[in-house]
């Protein structure tokens, strides 16, 4: 009965089509929804890997690196350096800040000492080694030797950057220690945090370490509300798929009723009638899937903030979709089920 | 192989809230080979028996055998063999699946009971030779007249090679043309091994067939003379469903006129005192009875032909306003003199 349900497709094409297109575009949303959420998931993971560190000293009780407002003396590193375990410890300053470039852009400061933690390699030019240089990410759109104005202080781009954005896509700078302690502290020997190479075997005095899962929590903690509301919409798109699909495949049902009933005076089990509007839903939903993959991939770029649709997401798509197509024809399948074979009788 | 054998049966079922027995005590045997007209006017119960032999109605009481099997109590599996195998149907409206070619349509009834392609095909392409249409296999129905749809409906009911052949209506939606081919082709289906069943109201259809099941009482009634009848308090003078023949007046005593609900109820139409007529729209337009007559105590009725009734009627005689049996009560009106 497979080829009965094949032929009803090729018969209403046009319909099939424009169900593709319009489910298609909805799954499509899902998918830069997910990217979008991984995106922001990604972003905080990959600066937290770029600085370096095994672990994170804050405050005690302090939220954690990304979040607190209570610094340290920079002083701090000597003393964590010192402790078993401890290969390396650099003093790290965090700060939120703007430039204007000419209007005005957000930017996360990074604070640290040249060749320490904290100061990752750039992707071309070099690494910070003095006052007065800075790495900017690529997203600011800066060139090499390009200058820079940061809280009064002028600044030479000596390395890009790439990727080391946090907060939806906000760009990077990385400072010589003592710059960022003037634009965060006033020239304070202040640092947020304490990075070290090793993790320390004790506790310190005053400190509360931090894995690097830690930190990475931390700094995702105020994105959770939006993390969960483009979770929310995700689910509303998937309804209003299921939606399209349930009541394409409802309206398929009213219309082949008197065919659904003739099929079942001749001796066809409701089984493979089920099965032929099965496999009509499937295939609805995964050529949707399918379609909805190209969709994404084109409409990423658009975003002002870098989408990355995790490669499982595409698989997942086409499988979620068909499941959602399954169930969103039930009302459809329970209708077809009722259908009476008596039906098939009588006029017109 | 294969007679038909339909006896005592009846088919009731409710509509508008009410009990309908489009087949009351039906008996008819026809043989195989033979080719059988159901003729009756609209709503004399054609497809319903049409649709009791194809398995797909359960009649209320009755049985209706196919050579040696039992329809009516066919149950799971055995019921998918018999509508598969043993009953091919030509629906009235031909019921083609419009997405589906010539080809494919007759292949469906295969493909459902699992009969492999290939095998399904070429049994199709020869039954589609057979009807006449091997130059159109591949043309769907919209693309067919509506005689050609019919042949491939006619195909599509042989897929199987079944002994049963029941067609709805055959003649209904096509022109005088079509209806010939269609008529050949199937007289030569009622062969020896296979019964062809027509339901129609067509009775040019009547030369065609070996035997006549009439559904519906002739209208024109035996002349009989007029009978005076005498009820127990209780007895009923005839019943709802039950074919019609006399118009009865009330000589003495009360008539009540009940009409069974489909919730099991009883509803009350009409209280007949003497001098009042009930039953005429039955047996004059050759309908079933649409209520019960009853004697309530003691009562004395006499029961008129149809041709008498009217007679009386026309003269004037002797008939006060009547209430009949076949309308339900107006509730304001006095009685409506239908």
């Amino acid at each position: 009965m497979w080829r009965v349900a094949l032929r009803d497709l090729q018969w209403r094409r046009r319909r099939f089509v424009i169900a593709v297109l319009a489910t298609s575009l909805v799954f499509g949303m899902t998918l830069l929804m997910a990217g979008f959420a991984t995106s922001l998931h990604n972003e905080g993971r990959r600066i937290v890997a770029a600085l370096g560190a095994d672990a994170w000293l804050v405050a005690a009780g302090a939220s954690g690196p990304f979040t607190t407002s209570t610094p340290i003396p920079a002083a701090e590193a000597g003393r964590v350096a010192a402790m078993p375990g401890v290969a390396r410890a650099d003093p790290l300053v965090l700060v939120h800040s703007t430039v204007r470039r000419p209007a005005v852009r957000d930017v996360n400061v990074i604070g640290a000492r040249p060749g320490g933690l904290g100061m990752p390699p750039p992707a071309t030019g070099r690494a910070v080694a003095r006052s007065g240089e800075v790495v900017a990410d690529t997203e600011l759109g800066l060139a090499v030797g390009d200058r820079l104005e940061l809280s009064g202080r002028r600044l030479e781009v000596v390395g890009l950057a790439d990727g080391v954005t946090w907060y939806f896509g906000t760009p990077t700078l990385f400072l010589a220690l003592e710059d960022a302690q003037a634009v965060a502290f006033g020239g304070q020997p202040l640092a947020m945090a304490v990075l070290t190479e090793g993790v320390p075997a004790g506790g310190a005095a005053g400190l509360e370490r931090f894995s690097n899962g830690q930190a990475v929590t931390d700094l995702e903690r105020p994105l959770a509300r939006g993390l969960q509301s483009i979770d929310l919409i995700s689910a509303l798109l998937w309804l209003v798929a299921a939606g399209i699909i349930g009541s394409i495949m409802y309206l398929s049902v009213l219309e082949r009723l008197r065919e659904l009933a003739v099929f079942k005076a001749v001796g066809a089990s409701n089984r493979s009638l089920l099965a032929g509007f099965a496999i009509q839903a499937v295939l609805l939903s995964a050529a949707a899937a399918v379609l909805a993959v190209g969709i994404a991939t084109l409409l990423a770029p658009v975003f002002p903030f870098s989408l990355e649709i995790p490669a499982m997401a595409f698989p997942r798509l086409v499988a979620t979709a068909m499941l959602v197509g399954l169930a969103a024809s039930v009302v459809g399948l329970r209708r077809a089920v009722s259908v009476q074979p008596a039906l098939a009788f009588g006029g017109p | 192989m294969a007679d038909v054998d339909i006896g005592d049966l009846s088919v009731e079922y409710a509509s508008g809230g009410y009990i309908v027995r489009p087949i009351n005590h039906l008996s008819a045997r026809i043989a195989s080979g033979e080719l059988a007209l159901l003729l009756g006017a609209s709503g004399s119960g054609k497809t319903t028996l049409l649709s009791a032999l194809a398995a797909i109605l359960r009649p209320t009481a009755g049985t209706i055998r196919v050579g040696d099997q039992e329809v009516t109590g066919l149950r799971g599996a055995a019921l998918t063999d018999y509508r598969r195998h043993r009953v091919g149907v030509v629906f009235q409206t031909f019921n083609l699946v419009p997405s589906l070619s010539a080809l494919d349509n007759v292949q469906a009834p295969l493909w459902a009971a699992g009969v492999p392609a290939r095998r399904a095909r070429s049994r199709a392409e020869e039954l589609l030779e057979r009807v006449g249409l091997s130059e159109r296999l591949g043309h769907r129905p919209g693309d067919l007249s509506g005689g050609q749809q019919q042949r491939v409906a006619i195909a599509r009911a042989l897929a199987h090679d079944p002994p049963l052949v029941l067609a709805d209506e055959p003649t209904a939606h096509l022109d005088y043309i079509q209806v010939e081919g269609v008529l050949q082709l199937l007289r030569t289906l009622a062969e020896p091994g296979r019964i062809v069943v027509v339901a129609t109201h067509d009775e040019r259809l009547l030369p065609l067939a070996d035997q006549i099941v009439r559904l519906s009482p002739a209208a024109t009634a035996v002349a009989r003379p007029p009978e005076r009848l005498e009820y127990r308090p209780g007895q009923v003078v005839f019943e709802q469903g039950a074919r019609s023949d006399l118009v009865y007046t009330v000589e003495e005593g009360e008539i009540e006129i009940v009409r069974q609900r489909a919730d099991g109820g009883v509803e009350l139409l009409a209280l007949l005192g003497p001098g009042r007529y009930f039953g005429e729209l039955g047996p004059l337009f050759g309908l079933q009875r649409s209520a019960t007559a009853r004697a309530v105590g003691h009562a004395v009725v006499t029961g008129y032909a149809p041709g008498d009734f009217r007679e009386l009627v026309g003269s004037g005689v002797g008939l006060p306003p009547a209430r009949q049996a076949r309308t339900p009560p107006c509730p304001e009106g006095p009685d409506g003199a239908k």
